[in-house]
């Protein structure tokens, strides 16, 4: 699973974090920060913080 | 089920014309809406469509074209009648359902009494267009009543053109954003002001003087007068059900009643919920979305969503197999430099700690408790904590957070 991030449109929202604080936190900037490599089973989580993400920023290869 | 009809195509509807045809609904799919726009998402309007470092094509709500539905647009449901299964709309068309999603909204409350030209309300794309309208035409003097959201957002992006737009924000009840509690709502008073702002704080708006037909001012409870070339009202919205009076539905403070799995109740005692009939965002009054002091309403984007989709998926699986609603609320605002998020139900609280930051500085973290129990956070500019309150929230009441598949 490798996840993509637009930086061009990402706010900083943090909704991603709210839905899978595994894989996505906000840095002391409010920037977004992903782990690399999150485990398989987390690919549910991660799709649906890809639908809370209001700007659209997050994307998934390779699931 | 054959035919779904969803009215309204705002974010909840259009998530759950979504997610009916990614849970397998193959049928006839009909979206209704009063708007001839095509779908947007609504959280830009205020800030970044006012400011301009958005355009209309860049707010579109992605995906909306793709789910295969016919639209109806421009034109309202007017009716709903349960026992035939059929929405009426305002051209006189009747649409038969299997399933009807119920996902109207709201619409700006408006000045209780009549308006000159130039007092606006601003809920959707053609309200914001009216504004840029009044404010490229030379309107200078904008007096802004109401300090929730749309109105501090409002206020940011208009002094923040560079045009030399001179605002005014009128809020009667004492500070701005006093959902919030704590000392935030302090905090964006400051940074107001340190913005170029004028507050009237904790004065009421009584009416407005006009100039050949055009609005000229505002006239404050304590006999002052603003000079005004153009008002913003935003005094809250007022949910969209009138098309559903009538019908059966069960409608307390205007809202569409609906029980843990998202299925509309009927008035009366019984309040049995219809297995036909899902409600989502806005409009909803959701059994599984409570304060201490009972069920609310969230007026927020993440609701939206989450209810849109959940809502689908809960028409197709029925009643037996639905799944609860189980959101920790979320929510995030912009104003004068100001990033501000919550989750839960910050203001429902009985005590605000301040967690993180120094109280009434710029960076800070504000816990709400009741009765000794996490409610709610609030964050300015560290939006990193709120995912740890979001957790402990998820946490205390024992439920996944909506959307989000359970694995194992």
């Amino acid at each position: 699973m490798r996840i993509k991030v637009d930086y061009e449109l990402c706010d900083g929202l943090g909704q991603c974090a709210l839905v899978a604080p595994e894989v996505f936190a906000l840095d002391d900037d409010e920037q977004l920060v992903v782990a690399p490599d999150p485990a398989p089973e987390l690919a549910g989580k991660v799709a649906a913080a890809v639908r809370a993400c209001p700007v659209r920023a997050i994307s998934v290869e390779g699931a | 089920m054959r035919e779904v009809v969803v009215v309204g195509a705002g974010l909840a509807g259009v998530r759950a014309g979504e997610a009916l045809r990614a849970g397998g609904f193959t049928g006839a799919l009909t979206v209704v809406s009063e708007e001839a726009e095509l779908p947007y998402d609504r959280p830009p309007l205020t800030k970044q469509l006012v400011a301009g470092t958005l355009t209309e094509a860049d707010i579109r709500l992605a995906g909306a074209e793709d789910f295969g539905a016919r639209w109806v647009r421009g034109t309202a449901a007017v009716g709903l009648d349960r026992e035939r299964r059929r929405v009426r709309l305002a051209d006189g068309a009747e649409l038969p359902y299997d399933g009807l999603v119920v996902a109207t909204g709201a619409r700006a409350r408006e000045w209780p009494g009549a308006v000159p030209a130039g007092v606006l309300t601003v809920r959707g794309l053609g309200d914001v267009r009216a504004l840029r309208a009044a404010v490229d035409g030379g309107a200078r003097e904008v007096v802004v009543v109401g300090a929730g959201f749309v109105g501090v957002e409002l206020a940011s992006s208009l002094v923040g053109l560079g045009l030399g737009v001179r605002v005014t924000l009128v809020e009667p009840f004492g500070r701005p954003l006093r959902v919030l509690g704590g000392t935030v709502p302090d905090v964006v008073a400051d940074a107001a002001r340190r913005a170029g702002v004028v507050l009237r704080l904790g004065v009421g708006v009584t009416g407005f003087r006009a100039q050949r037909g055009r609005v000229a001012g505002v006239e404050l409870a304590d006999g002052g007068v603003l000079p005004a070339a153009l008002v913003v009202v935003a005094i809250g919205m007022v949910p969209a059900t009138g098309w559903l009076l009538g019908s059966g539905l069960a409608l307390p403070a205007g809202r569409v009643h609906c029980d843990e799995r998202l299925f509309a109740r009927a008035a009366g005692v019984a309040a049995a919920p219809d297995p036909r009939i899902v409600v989502a965002g806005d409009v909803a009054r959701c059994d599984a979305v409570r304060s201490a002091d009972g069920p609310v309403a969230l007026e927020h984007w993440s609701n939206a969503a989450a209810q849109g989709e959940l809502a689908a998926r809960n028409l197709l699986a029925g009643p037996a197999g639905a799944e609860p609603y189980a959101h920790v609320p979320s929510f995030w605002t912009s104003a004068f430099g100001l990033r501000i998020k919550s989750v839960g139900l910050p203001g429902s609280g009985d005590r605000v700690v301040v967690e993180e930051g120094e109280p009434g500085s710029e960076k800070v973290v504000e816990a709400h408790y009741r009765e000794g129990r996490l409610v709610g956070a609030v964050s300015v500019n560290l939006g990193k904590r709120l995912a740890g309150y979001g957790r402990r929230l998820q946490g205390e009441r024992a439920l996944p957070v909506a959307g989000a598949e359970v694995v194992g």
